[in-house]
């Protein structure tokens, strides 16, 4: 690759502008490939993968409300991938976004309904408060236990997610259970307590996109951020300089609850319209892929989201169409994460001129 | 050097892409039609090979497509949030009958049932409240079964001592678990049973773990005959007996829903016979029913039974063996009342 004196030719300056958008072109070839071994897997089947991707994606996009469920199950990814994204910039690995996204969720159910009757103005933001700093509070509690106990967060909060949903399934079969009811749930939230759609395009998912650029602003463009990306990348560099690394790591575990939590609030508010015991399985955990995908990115996670959300909601007429099982869609990702979070494919790719990846995950070891 | 391998990565792709296609009518196309039956199954989050439920119903409603030379179809729910649009697969194409498995997806179904007159519903183990025209919950008097199975319970015992380990307390499951308990005391006034129910969760009927050692609490606490009762947390139950010292000899296990001698086979050193929901045959029937016209809507009283000795038909002592088959003729002809009620 000695030729730097000779004129570009035209794929020379394509070349250059791959390499130095390899952020983006790594993707975008891993999901290439991705899609390519799952056509050969779906062929050895007997399908024609080009009419089974046809239908997945028909599904999702262009069919009936295909675009709508896209988005809504797009919307709640953004903000666990935000989540993750943001314990990642810190350095500390968030996998109990699951068990703060549920807090949320139950949380806006018990406003959604105990204050039925109160003006839009008053219980819609109460509902989404509530679901928010239930979320903060519980990631809250591994952030004090890291900081001020050196528990390591992984283990932490994957212990939260287990307490959650036992503290979470006996409140909805009991206290906070709707009446007469032998499902495990609560009443349904007030009418004027949804988050309704603007044609094919949810409320709640135009709030996620907003609340994308606001986080990416404040990781970019603020001290806070500034702080959160330095004791990530060198919490003794950190530490030196007089950053206040215990309460950076605190912060950190609140705001990413916080998303997690309002995750699970607009999944109540607007699609399942209570809590129900089985009904947002998942979705923290789907939220660890997207910040992966992502690569801690906030505005990468709205692409991330919406990959994710468009092969979920063609999967179904997926196997209408064709056969095949849906879990295709899960092999799929499983295979681009592979791609994307190892160096290989930009190293094979790129050779000398692939970018050092971040640690995204540094949090391990410490 | 570089583009080449990306070229050669294109042309890799695209050749494995176009490696196969072919196109063939689409049986699908003639559902409209009045005299071509179309049937569609939704799973409740679970997989049509499951060995239980979901198995049950895919199997009586593909076995009615193929005797009425109709069309069978299947979608699989990974997300509750999804049982609408699972549905409207079907809808969309004009399916005759859509076969819905599961408690869990009884409101869904009415919901999809009013937008869709023209199509009948099947739901399976959806009691209906209030009749609607085109939906038909099939339902089971799982208490009779229940009954008979602890009727034959209260007979093997030698310790006078029964168990019971169950899936989540929803009615089905505690008609099964209020019948054998009311059977066992009918064949043996001195028994005592002991029940316990999974706390609430959402893995009640996926837990075998949890099943497994509640089974080994009451193996040590004396009891002999143990049913497990509740999906895959039942399974644990049964295989924890299975594998028990004394199994097939003096400790036994009752089954559920279908014959587990043969959908759990590692359980068969204790499983002297299973109570049954034939929901292959009630489904099958419904589906034929809306074949030629004679469905009705509100709930369909689907049968249970009880399943074969098959190896213990040699270790259950013949007279047993004649007072159950009394009691089960009993249950049918209705000269024998269970007494359970929630």
């Amino acid at each position: 690759m000695s030729e730097a004196v000779k004129p570009k030719s035209a794929f020379g300056r394509v070349w250059d502008f791959a390499v130095r958008y390899q952020g983006v072109v790594v993707p975008v070839v891993a999901l290439l490939l991705a899609f390519t071994i799952g056509g050969v897997l779906i062929a050895l089947q007997g399908v024609n993968p080009f009419n089974a991707y046809n239908s997945l994606f028909r599904a999702a996009l262009f069919s009936g409300d295909g675009l709508l469920r896209t988005l809504q199950k797009a919307t709640p990814l953004i903000l666990t991938g935000m989540a993750v994204s943001i314990a990642l910039r810190v350095g500390l690995f968030n996998i109990g976004a699951q068990g703060q996204l549920i807090f949320g969720a139950l949380a806006s159910a018990y406003f959604g309904y105990s204050l039925a009757g109160a003006p839009t103005i008053v219980i819609l933001p109460a509902a989404l408060a509530a679901g928010i700093l239930a979320g903060a509070m519980w990631a809250s509690i591994a952030g004090l236990l890291k900081a001020y106990r050196g528990v390591h967060e992984v283990i932490s909060t994957i212990m939260l997610n287990s307490i959650a949903y036992g503290l979470i399934e006996f409140l909805i079969s009991g206290p906070l259970q709707e009446p007469d009811q032998v499902l495990l749930r609560t009443p349904a939230v007030a009418e004027n307590a949804r988050l309704g759609n603007i044609g094919s395009i949810p409320i709640a998912f135009i709030g996620a996109v907003l609340l994308a650029f606001l986080v990416a602003w404040m990781l970019n463009r603020t001290t806070t951020g500034f702080q959160f990306n330095t004791v990530g990348k060198n919490k003794f560099a950190a530490l030196y300089s007089g950053m206040k690394i215990s309460r950076l790591t605190v912060l950190a575990m609140v705001f990413s609850g916080g998303l997690a939590g309002l995750g699970g609030a607009i999944e109540t508010l607007g699609i399942v319209h209570r809590y129900e015991s089985g009904f947002n399985v998942g979705l923290g955990f789907d939220g660890i892929t997207i910040a992966l995908l992502a690569r801690a990115n906030p505005l990468a996670t709205i692409p991330a989201a919406l990959l994710v959300a468009m092969l979920r909601a063609g999967s179904a007429s997926l196997q209408f169409d064709t056969g095949i099982k849906p879990e295709v869609v899960d092999l799929l990702l499983a295979i681009t994460l592979l791609l994307v979070s190892i160096p290989v494919l930009a190293n094979i790719l790129f050779r000398d001129r692939a970018q050092k990846q971040d640690n995204v995950t540094s949090g391990w070891g410490s | 050097m570089i583009a080449k391998r990306l070229l050669a990565l294109a042309a890799a792709s695209m050749l494995a892409l176009a490696a196969c296609s072919s196109t063939e009518a689409n049986p699908e196309d003639k559902c409209a039609d009045a005299d071509f039956l179309c049937v569609g199954l939704v799973t409740d989050t679970g997989k049509v090979d499951d060995k239980s439920f979901n198995q049950s119903a895919h199997d009586g409603a593909k076995a009615a497509a193929e005797e009425a030379g109709g069309f069978y179809k299947y979608v699989e729910t990974i997300d509750s949030k999804d049982y609408a649009n699972n549905i409207k697969q079907f809808t969309d194409k004009s399916y005759d009958v859509i076969v819905t498995v599961g408690f869990l997806m009884a409101e869904a179904t009415v919901v999809a049932a009013a937008e869709n007159p023209n199509t009948h519903f099947i739901g399976v183990d959806q009691f209906q409240g209030e009749t609607i025209d085109n939906v038909t919950g099939l339902i089971f008097p799982e208490d009779q079964a229940g009954y008979a199975a602890g009727y034959l319970a209260g007979l093997m015992t030698e310790t006078n001592k029964l168990g019971q380990v169950l899936g989540l307390e929803i009615p089905p499951v505690q008609m099964f678990a209020k019948g054998f308990e009311a059977g066992a005391k009918a064949a043996n006034d001195a028994v005592s049973v002991t029940t316990v129910y999974h706390p609430p969760a959402d893995n009640g009927f996926n837990d075998p773990e949890w099943g497994a050692a509640e089974a080994a609490k009451q193996l040590a606490q004396g009891a002999d005959v143990i049913f497990g009762a509740g999906g895959n947390t039942g399974n644990g139950a049964l295989l924890e007996i299975a594998k028990t010292e004394g199994a097939g000899e003096s400790l036994f296990c009752v089954g559920v829903d279908t014959d587990q001698w043969n959908t759990l086979p590692q359980a068969q050193p204790c499983l002297i016979t299973s109570a049954m929901k034939l929901i292959t045959d009630g489904t099958k029937g419904l589906v034929l029913a809306v074949q030629d016209g004679s469905i009705a809507g509100g709930n369909f009283v689907g049968k249970t039974g009880l399943a074969d000795f098959h190896d213990f038909s040699t270790v259950i002592p013949e007279d047993v063996q004649a007072r159950v088959a009394d009691i089960v003729a009993g249950l049918a002809d209705g000269s024998i009342q269970t007494g359970v009620t929630l």
